[in-house]
């Protein structure tokens, strides 16, 4: 499973086409991400692995000076504007920025290229970025749908849809992807769609009001995996075993749950692995490597093996790419394996 | 109360002594930490750096100066942040459907000035708690928000709309100006008109300004009216700033501009504190964030970094008013 992600990452930077020219020096490499946020279980993974990343590089590469810092905006899109600002006034060589909204950053995405800078947008593409690192949430959105359809049993099914914050680019294409994936069957009812803002105690008070409100509730889909976990708890206290939860994100904790718990499906993001992919990335732009403009990170669908069987039986495309939990906890675990200063040699 | 406000103006009271001593603190903080992130990064001291830092903070100044005068009257007004989003997206919804950036600024501020009006009845006229009005408008200013701009944003290209917010003469930017010709004006309408005095009269003791026939609930609804325009004059900032409407926008913007009150010396109980205060906090806050950004500083730390400093001050300004009542 790693050689195939790392082989379909290789297919991609063959099928290079576009980017702009590498500003950096020789001998130096200064990363800087500007993320929008930093306690989700998801960003703690991410920044620890963006962290762990860079010191791997540093430690192979010792005629390469990398540096490498990340920023949270904690969730304002001002405060993520005036970093920027910090930031390209800095002049680092490559910017990741996991954009709040894409259309505020325009003019400071011009700002940078001015400066030098090569600005990577994060999740949301845009157009004027240098690069846009994407996660093909429509797709991903898509497939957890579709397993829910193929795992509901045939028989009325009851979902309710736990969503972004509002208007987040990354977490509306999430939720036009399970729309999409779910209305491929017609047994499944969409009893309720929520904004929980990626907050995992909102999240908990929204799936407590949902098991009161629809005591026939069979599932809830959630496009993080940070929804999972309050919703796991509520799940148990309420001694409601059979209702299943799909998540989004590959957070190992939930990964975990998926052998006996009630996670049928999940995406295999792994905050750990995207942070090792950044720095990955950032070391091909500085070395020369062409990448395509839009670079898709490969995200594939987790079902246990036993439910991948059910889900065929039961008309689930086979041609979609599914990952079972130990292939998924292994990558999950294992960024540097992946993405590491060997997958560059 | 006139009489009142010419012996706070000549006579120095021991409150004001003691705001004097927390404006030297503020100063000797600002020194301080200018020097250590200075010495720490040659950049920060970089014209375009403190370009940089006086734009990222001018809508906190403006906001913050509103709010100093809420607190002055012992209020809080929780719902500025949202405020600037709901205000904001009315001005550009107004500038596309007429195409008129004058149009836009009046729909703006008057956007702003109308969840002033709510948040000042309630609280003025009908005595509701200040913190659950504010609340409560917070959540309905950005709930408007969120329903005017469909959740999305809105992009603008009107030139005149983007130019307080988003030009420059150089390094500095051209709402910097703008914003001490606020301060003045403001610092004009709250030391030198009748409305000034009552607001610290409102604050200082309600009963005593009501008896005194100043009408506090009406100083009340017109300080509410007050930080709602300013809301909708920091939209148009904020919009300028990112050529576009954000529902979004101002998110925390309120705990910002209460810490940075507090830190200016402003009683949270009503009555005591100065515009300039306000500023020297918005400064050693906006100097902070800017300071830690540009060294690397730790995200996980910087939050204990801000906590540290805010209650390094109060605990100062504690001291310090003992000190002057022994």
């Amino acid at each position: 499973m790693t050689l195939k992600s790392t082989s379909a990452l290789a297919a991609v930077f063959a099928a290079a086409a576009t980017g702009s020219a590498f500003a950096g020096n020789d001998d130096a490499l200064d990363i800087v991400f500007i993320n929008d946020g930093h306690v989700a279980p998801y960003h703690v993974a991410w920044l620890a692995g963006f962290e762990d990343a860079i010191a791997a590089y540093g430690e192979a590469f010792p005629d390469l000076e990398i540096s490498g810092r990340w920023l949270s905006a904690e969730g304002s899109l001002e405060r993520m504007i005036q970093q920027a600002e910090v930031t390209i006034n800095e002049a680092p060589d490559i910017m990741f920025v996991n954009a709040i909204n894409v259309d505020a950053f325009e003019p400071l995405v011009a700002q940078a290229q001015d400066a030098g800078i090569t600005w990577i947008a994060v999740h949301s593409a845009m157009e004027s970025a240098d690069y846009s690192f994407t996660l093909g949430d429509i797709t991903n959105g898509r497939n957890q749908g579709m397993a829910m359809c193929a795992l509901s049993g045939g028989e009325p099914f009851q979902v309710a849809i736990m969503l972004g914050q509002a208007g987040n680019p990354s977490g509306e294409a999430r939720r036009q992807g399970i729309l999409e994936g779910i209305s491929t069957c017609d047994n499944i009812e969409v009893v309720a769609e929520q904004p929980a803002d990626w907050d995992t105690v909102r999240a908990q008070s929204i799936a407590e009001n949902w098991m009161t409100q629809f005591p026939e509730l069979d599932a809830i889909s959630g496009v993080t995996d940070a929804y999972m976990y309050p919703s796991l708890a509520i799940a148990a206290n309420s001694g409601r075993s059979d209702l299943q939860l799909y998540g989004y994100d590959g957070d190992i904790p939930i990964l975990e749950q998926m052998r006996d718990g009630p996670v049928m499906a999940d995406i295999l993001l792994s905050g750990t692995r995207e942070g090792w992919n950044f720095v990955q990335m950032a070391y091909r732009l500085h070395r020369g490597d062409e990448l395509e403009k839009v670079y898709d990170f490969f995200t594939p669908l987790v079902l246990t093996e036993e439910n991948h069987r059910l889900a065929l039986e039961n008309g689930f495309p086979e041609n979609i790419e599914v990952y079972s939990v130990d292939q998924a906890l292994d990558v999950a675990a294992n960024g540097f394996r992946e993405f590491g200063p060997d997958s560059v040699r | 109360m006139e009489t009142a406000g010419k012996t706070t103006e000549q006579s120095p009271s021991p409150a004001i002594s003691a705001l004097a001593m927390r404006y030297l603190v503020l100063a000797a903080l600002i020194v301080i930490a200018s020097l250590g992130f200075g010495f720490a990064n040659e950049n920060f001291f970089s014209l375009a750096n403190i370009g940089i830092l006086l734009r990222s903070i001018s809508v906190l100044f403006i906001v913050s100066m509103a709010m100093t005068f809420v607190m002055l009257t012992g209020g809080i007004d929780l719902s500025v942040g949202s405020n600037v989003a709901f205000a904001g997206g009315v001005g550009v919804i107004a500038l596309t459907a007429t195409g008129s950036a004058p149009v836009g600024f009046l729909a703006a501020i008057l956007a702003g000035m109308s969840i002033g009006l709510i948040n000042g009845i309630f609280v003025g006229r009908m005595k509701l708690s200040a913190f659950m009005v504010t609340l409560a408008t917070f959540a309905l200013a950005r709930g408007l928000a969120l329903v005017i701009y469909d959740a999305d944003s809105i992009n603008v290209s009107n030139a005149i709309f983007l130019w307080l917010g988003g030009t420059s003469w150089g390094n500095v930017p051209v709402v910097i100006p703008f914003v001490v010709l606020v301060f003045a004006v403001l610092s004009v309408v709250l030391y030198r008109t009748t409305f000034g005095r009552d607001v610290y009269a409102a604050g200082a003791n309600f009963k005593t300004a009501f008896v005194l026939g100043r009408r506090p609930e009406r100083t009340l609804v017109w300080v509410y009216i007050l930080s709602g325009a300013l809301a909708g004059l920091s939209a148009i900032i904020t919009v300028g700033r990112v050529s576009s409407g954000q529902p979004w926008a101002g998110l925390y913007l309120e705990f910002d501009a209460i810490t940075a009150v507090i830190l200016g010396g402003t009683s949270l109980f009503g009555g005591r504190g100065r515009l300039f205060g306000t500023i020297l906090g918005v400064l050693l806050y906006g100097i902070i964030i800017n300071g830690l950004v540009l060294t690397g500083t730790n995200p996980y730390l910087q939050s204990l970094i801000k906590g540290a400093i805010l209650l390094s001050v109060v605990l100062l300004d504690s001291w310090t008013q003992r000190g002057k009542q022994r």
